[in-house]
């Protein structure tokens, strides 16, 4: 794993910092604004990749916690004022806890019985908020306060954010922790027989998980300002599982560079009169169906070939 | 009398929600995998019956078996486009089958719904009805003709296919792979025609009902969304694979929602069927007729 | 103190019992070879032994602890570790990661896991394939695999099932060979093999079972001469 993952930290890293010099180049207030939602996409992406690219749990609730986690922040300073220092630390918090809750719900779930329970709590929450008319204003929409007043000061905020969800994300992947989830995803009755705590780990993969898509939900909400229960569409966690998918499932490059891409094209495609989804339907499928490592296992694909993983065997053995 | 209004309505929902689930069932039953553009086949039928009827002039009558070709054709396309990595060898999804049906299926799903939004138009047609009789009346119960016929029609389809799988020649290869694919195979059932014949099945049965609905909710791209999920609850509750388990659980869904709806929560009716769902994954995940599964 | 304990225990599935009073002991450093007919009942002894079961009746004790019901994972940090008869790898993980996560499961250090599973792999003449997915190697090399993961971390009982099943000649001998060696380290181990020469080498002694009974447990040889034992493989008339 060491030197692959390595390629991966580095290609991260050089994503990051290309998108950090952006501004210098792009004064367009629209297309900055574009690219700091990329970012929110990316941590999305990059949490349903932990769950299901690594520990093989396909949940259909991405986009959820992430409405979620907006609402924590939102409705904390809507009733109570609290500002957003406090409330986009809250917002990770309870966000972590329903997916702990979640999380150990499921636990015996598989396949398609985990993805219709997950569906049918992506489902819920979205009308439980958008009914709770009172209390959270539902289709009329919440106002959130704002954090800055210029563009420029969100789009490093969060930046930082998901450079730090990056970073922790390669770290964490490296030590013991990614063996164990890929093991469970790989085979969860060996892993059982071979010492690992399945209940634990999944449970944590779930609450990791949920607790960065609701720190992405926070920022967003302070961002955009008004937030609504259109959030936790079914078609917003769809375009999130598509970025994993079209960047490359179980990498950690992959979810980064497919928010990016799809999302740029996107507004890109807008311009083009609406064939977005269409495309990125398309995309995933053809990409599930043909390519399952994503771009960037295409991109991979000749440099793999001229590296030999199999030792040529010693003149001893 | 509320109390039989309410009984009618439901039975008669149920009866509709049924033909989709029998198709999901079947689907389940014989690749073990959920299919999550299932509304979508429903979506399709309601348009070609709705658009050829109006647009071509085609009796509504005549638009019905169409709308019936119309869905078994595209799970056919489906099933032979998409669905082969589900029983060919090794390919790189072949340790992750569940997850590799849920992505496809779920990108089939926001293709059909987004196709049809661009080139048809995000706006809702009414679908024609088959008879124009606007009140019938059932005993003390009050209907519109249209569903009445609808709701006969749907039965007489449901009776049919019900006994085809039980009882002819292609059912029982069709029951046979569901039980054991490589067995079945090796006495000389061709495991992938029984897979393309029951997605078209259950993609004509799907498109059948949004059709014979399309008079009552009007066909947008995304009608088939809420219908799908409703099927969901359906098979998990009838137990997955099995079809009458889905043709009870139908109705008992359709006559609860119908109840619920009156003296629980109107805005929340369609929750209780998803709160169903979950409970039963969770405790008693074969629904009330299916068996367990057991895994070492 | 015996290393594993088992005494009558009895499993049902629906009407059909499995497990019907079966019970033996085992002491550590024993190399114990468990045979019998098709349906007497091995597997789900085995089973229940790593977890995967609870019993309906009996007791299976570790070293005098009970731990019937345990699951798996609990068990595997106590010491029982096992092989499956459908070899169980993580195909998608390479041949040095799948052991490093049963070394890193049961409380070895990265580095330290790293290191042992180097040497295992050696010792396995899997080290060419250290980096290589392990749903690309071959069956016969995916049970090495499968076998250097429950000897990571000496385990206190090493259950084998049917290990040498479809393996090639070369690699029977390597298993054997490394079955042998840490024998001679005071490793326990139960094997559960269809394939008579093998335990005729390998174990000194023998557990015979039955439509879920033990019906010998002795001295290898002795037990492939019993009558019982040759009237349940081949029959009453064979005599």
């Amino acid at each position: 794993m060491g030197s692959r993952a390595r390629i991966e930290l580095i290609v991260s890293l050089a994503i990051l910092i290309v998108v950090a010099l952006v501004p210098a180049f792009v004064a367009n207030e629209y297309w900055r604004g574009v690219l700091i939602v990329s970012m929110v996409f990316a941590m999305l992406a990059a949490a349903w990749n932990l769950l299901a690219g690594y520990t093989g749990q396909f949940s259909l609730a991405p986009a959820t916690f992430g409405m979620i986690g907006a609402y924590t922040t939102g409705l904390l300073a809507y009733h109570l004022e609290t500002p957003p220092i406090l409330g986009i630390p809250a917002a990770v918090v309870v966000a972590g806890l329903i997916g702990l809750v979640l999380g150990r719900i499921v636990l015996r779930l598989r396949g398609p019985y985990l993805a219709l329970t997950t569906l049918s709590f992506a489902e819920i929450m979205r009308l439980v908020i958008s009914n709770s008319i009172d209390f959270t204003r539902g289709d009329l929409g919440l106002n959130v306060p704002g954090l800055f007043q210029s563009r420029l000061a969100y789009y490093y905020l969060i930046l930082g954010a998901l450079a730090a969800v990056q970073l922790g994300l390669y770290w964490l992947l490296q030590t013991p922790v990614g063996l164990y989830l890929r093991a469970i995803r790989d085979d969860e009755i060996a892993a059982a027989s071979r010492g690992v705590k399945i209940v634990w780990w999944k449970t944590y993969a779930f609450a990791l998980s949920a607790a960065i898509s609701g720190l992405a939900g926070a920022l967003y909400a302070h961002f955009a300002q008004l937030i609504s229960p259109e959030l936790g569409l079914i078609s917003q966690s769809g375009l999130i599982i598509s970025m994993a998918v079209i960047g490359g499932l179980g990498t950690l490059v992959g979810p980064l560079g497919g928010a990016f891409l799809v999302y740029y094209a996107s507004e890109f495609l807008r311009d083009f009169g609406n064939y977005q989804l269409i495309a990125f339907a398309l995309l995933v499928i053809l990409f599930a169906r043909f390519f399952r490592e994503g771009l960037w296992g295409l991109l991979r694909r000749p440099f793999e070939r001229s590296r030999p993983i199999i030792a040529a065997p010693s003149p001893a053995e | 009398m509320l109390f039989l209004d309410l009984l009618s309505n439901g039975l008669i929902i149920g009866v509709f929600y049924a033909l989709m689930a029998i198709g999901l069932s079947l689907i389940f039953g014989i690749l073990k995998i959920v299919n999550f553009a299932h509304g979508e086949f429903y979506m399709v039928g309601a348009y070609v019956y709705t658009l050829t009827a109006l647009a071509l002039g085609v009796s509504p009558w005549l638009a019905l078996p169409l709308a019936f070709a119309s869905g078994a054709l595209v799970g056919l396309v489906v099933e032979r486009l998409l669905m082969r990595p589900l029983y060919a060898g090794y390919g790189s999804w072949s340790v992750m089958k569940d997850e590799y049906a849920v992505i496809v299926t779920f990108g089939l799903s926001l293709l059909l719904i987004n196709l049809v939004d661009k080139f048809v138009g995000p706006y809702g047609y009414k679908g024609p009805a088959l008879i124009s009789t606007t009140r019938i009346a059932l005993g003390p119960v009050l209907m519109s003709g249209h569903k009445l016929i609808a709701a006969l029609i749907a039965i007489g389809v449901i009776v049919l296919v019900a006994l085809v799988v039980r009882y002819s020649f292609w059912g029982r290869q069709i029951q046979a792979v569901a039980q054991n694919r490589l067995g079945a195979s090796l006495a000389g059932i061709d495991p992938a025609r029984a897979s393309a014949i029951v997605f078209a099945l259950a993609g004509a049965l799907a498109a059948i009902s949004g059709a014979l609905l399309a008079n009552i909710f009007n066909p947008t791209p995304d009608v088939g969304v809420f219908p799908a999920i409703k099927s969901y609850v359906i098979v998990v509750l009838g137990g997955m694979g099995s079809v009458p388990g889905s043709i009870i659980a139908s109705l008992v869904l359709g006559v609860l929602e119908s109840f619920g709806g009156v003296y629980i929560s109107y805005q929340y009716r369609d929750t209780f069927g998803l709160v169903i769902l979950i409970l039963f994954l969770l405790f008693r995940p074969q629904g009330l007729f299916g068996e367990r599964i057991r895994e070492v | 103190m015996p290393c594993l304990f088992v005494d009558r225990v009895q499993k049902a599935f629906g009407g059909i019992k499995a497990l019907d009073g079966a019970s033996f002991t085992i002491d550590a450093g024993e190399l114990v070879g468990l045979i019998g007919p098709n349906g007497s009942g091995k597997t789900t002894m085995l089973n229940i032994l790593s977890g995967h079961l609870a019993p309906d009746a009996g007791t299976v004790a570790l070293e005098e602890r009970p731990v019937a019901g345990m699951r798996p994972e609990a068990l595997a940090r106590l010491g029982v570790m096992r092989m499956f008869q459908l070899t169980r790898v993580f195909p998608r993980m390479s041949a040095l990661d799948n052991l490093m996560v049963a070394g890193c499961a049961l409380g070895l250090e990265q580095d330290e896991a790293e290191r042992r599973a180097g040497r295992l792999l050696a010792d396995l003449a899997l080290a060419p394939f250290a980096h290589l997915d392990a749903g690309h190697l071959s069956g016969g090399q995916m049970k090495l695999l499968e076998f250097g993961c429950c000897l990571m971390v000496p385990p206190r009982i090493a259950l084998l099932d049917e290990p040498f099943a479809a393996v090639h000649p070369t690699m029977k001998e390597i298993m054997a060979g490394f079955i042998r060696r840490r024998h001679a380290e005071r490793q326990t181990f139960l094997v559960v093999s269809h394939d008579m020469p093998v335990i005729i080498e390998l174990c000194p002694r023998t557990i015979c079972m039955n439509a879920g009974k033990v019906i010998a447990d002795e001295d290898t040889r002795a037990v492939l001469t019993d009558r019982a034992v040759i009237e349940a493989y081949l029959g009453e008339a064979a005599i």
